[in-house]
């Protein structure tokens, strides 16, 4: 019998795309802006490729459905890349995938935001968000922790916020040659030494782990219960449809059931 | 459904017959290629089938490939290959491969479609075969086995098989072979179903050890070689990455490749981070994805009782002993 053919439609195919813009951001992060329009939800993630380097989970640091903004730190060999690309050159992207910010569940609440670092790109899709659905929340609270002022993202983008939110920012180190008029110590202080208290609220955390740790345990000595506590978690993605097993965390896939997880899901999971 | 034996004389005409229809893969014992070790391979002549002893090699790798091409990309973009397959038919497939595959199949053709896998997969029969006794490292009778092949063969005194048919197509193929398939009233009872000597495995809950010291043991003779998932039926994770042509490096293929939990770079991203960074939490991860997380997911436990993991293991860490210290 003869060999059958078979045509494959492979999810795994992602789309051409082309750089609008292109921002330098700080030292070793940039923002490129691509022309690709999905509807998608504050908090989600796509996979870029560059063919020949590679794919790597890209959070979602804008909210529309007619562009996409992806904020990128140049760790690895696609995202060194990444940098070197222009406006008007081609990538590939496929997505969006996972669980983004329950956005519409969570009207009626104030809203307090902790960032750190490069964790602050995928909170300001939700900064988006809201100020396209403004009467749908209350007061808006920022915490932003970078490691110097040089490292701050999104520097214009965060004077237009400070008007409409209350916006704290701190860096972890004031090197001599730079200046900055916040307080430095790590973000984790700031949000220790404000007064706040549990009642209308939820927060949005996200950063590397350790400061996701202490955030939590600074906001359960200020009363907030789990489930008024999300963060977005980082792991190793090959696939982003649940299947290659690189991103479980205790039997959950983060590309599936997260990257934003109700910290009441995510507890037990032992940092496993 | 009414039941058959075969001659063991007959399973060569058997064979012959399928081959007309399908590449037939059966396990077979190799001392020129494999070293004496055991694989399912494609056959034409039932002598040089083996029953005795379990395959070394796991029966995913005629469906889940060892590397799959995603795509490939040259300047004038992307491309995904278009695949050819020829049906087989597979005999010889013990109950905890027949697990592992029906695990394979809830993932790759239910949970997630895949098409590179659904394409190798589809149209394939299944002849499962029935062994009495269980081997050095089998615990399958402490796992509630699932999964079904289109026949099923139960040996028979008197160089025989009885054959149980469980599906349409396998009937009509069995009566369109009058001579070798003789109708019988012999039917397999309960006690006949079980797998002598598999219960090894007592402590099959392991939701509350995720703090007991017990997997030192474990972890002080592992050497990180993930020869365990490579030869595991049921683990299912992979890696994607690129390989460029070396000819011409504009162009190459995106391939996925078989991943094993076990290696420390299974979590690493970039900037060096890894998750699960020491031993202890990557021998922990495996036995809790075979036998807690995937059974919370989609209701059966990953692993199917085979022991390769602890056949192949070059320390011999044997997991069954550890849990069942808990």
């Amino acid at each position: 019998m003869a060999k059958k053919k078979t045509t494959i439609e492979s999810k795994f195919l992602p789309k051409k795309v082309t750089i609008l813009s292109y921002q330098r951001e700080s030292a070793d992060s940039f923002t490129i802006k691509v022309d690709f329009a999905v509807k998608h939800e504050p908090g989600q993630f796509v996979q870029v490729t560059l063919p020949g380097i590679g794919e790597a989970p890209i959070s979602i640091c804008s909210y529309s459905d007619k562009f996409m903004e992806l904020n990128i730190r140049e760790v690895g060999d696609l995202t060194k890349n990444l940098a070197k690309l222009k406006v008007g050159d081609k990538l590939f992207i496929r997505g969006p995938y996972g669980k983004g910010y329950p956005m519409k569940d969570l009207k009626g609440n104030n809203v307090i935001i902790i960032g750190g670092g490069c964790g602050v790109a995928p909170l300001r899709g939700i900064i988006d968000y809201i100020e396209q659905n403004r009467a749908d929340y209350g007061d808006v609270k920022l915490f932003l922790g970078f490691r110097t002022p040089g490292d701050i993202l999104f520097q214009e983008k965060i004077k237009g916020w400070g008007k409409n939110f209350d916006v704290r920012i701190s860096v972890d180190k004031l090197p001599a040659d730079s200046c900055f008029a916040g307080p430095v110590g790590f973000v984790t202080n700031m949000v220790k030494n404000e007064q706040i208290d549990n009642k209308n609220k939820v927060v949005f955390v996200c950063g590397p782990p350790i400061m996701m740790d202490v955030v939590i345990k600074i906001l359960k000595e200020k009363w907030f219960n789990d489930d008024q506590i999300f963060i977005s978690a980082e792991r190793l993605m090959h696939c982003a449809l649940g299947l290659c097993g690189h991103c479980m965390i205790h039997g959950k896939y983060t590309c599936l059931d997260g990257p934003v997880f109700r910290w009441d899901e995510l507890k037990e999971c032992k940092n496993d | 459904m009414t039941n058959f034996t075969l001659s063991k004389v007959d399973l060569n005409a058997f064979i012959k017959s399928l081959s007309k229809n399908f590449d037939v893969y059966a396990p077979v014992k190799d001392h020129v290629v494999d070293g004496g070790s055991v694989r399912f391979k494609v056959v034409s002549d039932a002598k040089v089938i083996c029953l005795s002893e379990n395959a070394y090699y796991p029966l995913k790798e005629l469906f889940f490939r060892k590397k799959e091409v995603l795509f490939k990309y040259s300047e004038k973009g992307l491309e995904v290959p278009v695949k050819k397959v020829k049906s087989k038919a597979i005999l010889g497939i013990r109950r905890c491969d027949l697990h592992s595959l029906a695990n394979q199949d809830r993932i790759y053709m239910r949970e997630v479609p895949d098409p590179y896998y659904i394409a190798e997969r589809e149209k394939t029969l299944l002849i499962g075969y029935h062994c009495k006794k269980a081997e050095e490292y089998c615990f399958c009778g402490s796992i509630d086995l699932q999964g079904n092949a289109d026949i099923m063969l139960y040996e028979l005194p008197g160089n025989k098989f009885l054959v149980e048919v469980h599906s349409d197509n396998a009937l009509r193929l069995v009566e369109s072979l009058k001579k070798i398939f003789k109708k019988t009233d012999i039917v397999i009872d309960a006690e006949s179903r079980k797998i002598e000597g598999s219960n090894r495995l007592q402590k099959k809950d392991v939701h509350s050890f995720y703090d007991n010291p017990g997997w030192q043991e474990g972890i002080d003779k592992c050497l990180s070689c993930a020869a365990c998932n490579f030869h595991c039926p049921s683990c299912y994770c992979f890696n994607i990455h690129d390989e460029a042509n070396v000819h011409n490096m504009k162009e190459g293929e995106r391939i996925r490749t078989w991943a094993g939990c076990q290696l420390k770079s299974f979590t690493r991203v970039a900037g060096e981070h890894i998750f699960r960074d020491t031993r202890k939490d990557r021998f922990r991860h495996r036995i809790y994805h075979q036998l807690q997380y995937f059974k919370e997911r989609y209701g059966t436990t990953l692993c199917s009782g085979c022991g390769r993991c602890i056949r192949f293991c070059p320390t011999k860490i044997d997991f069954i002993d550890i849990l069942n210290r808990m």
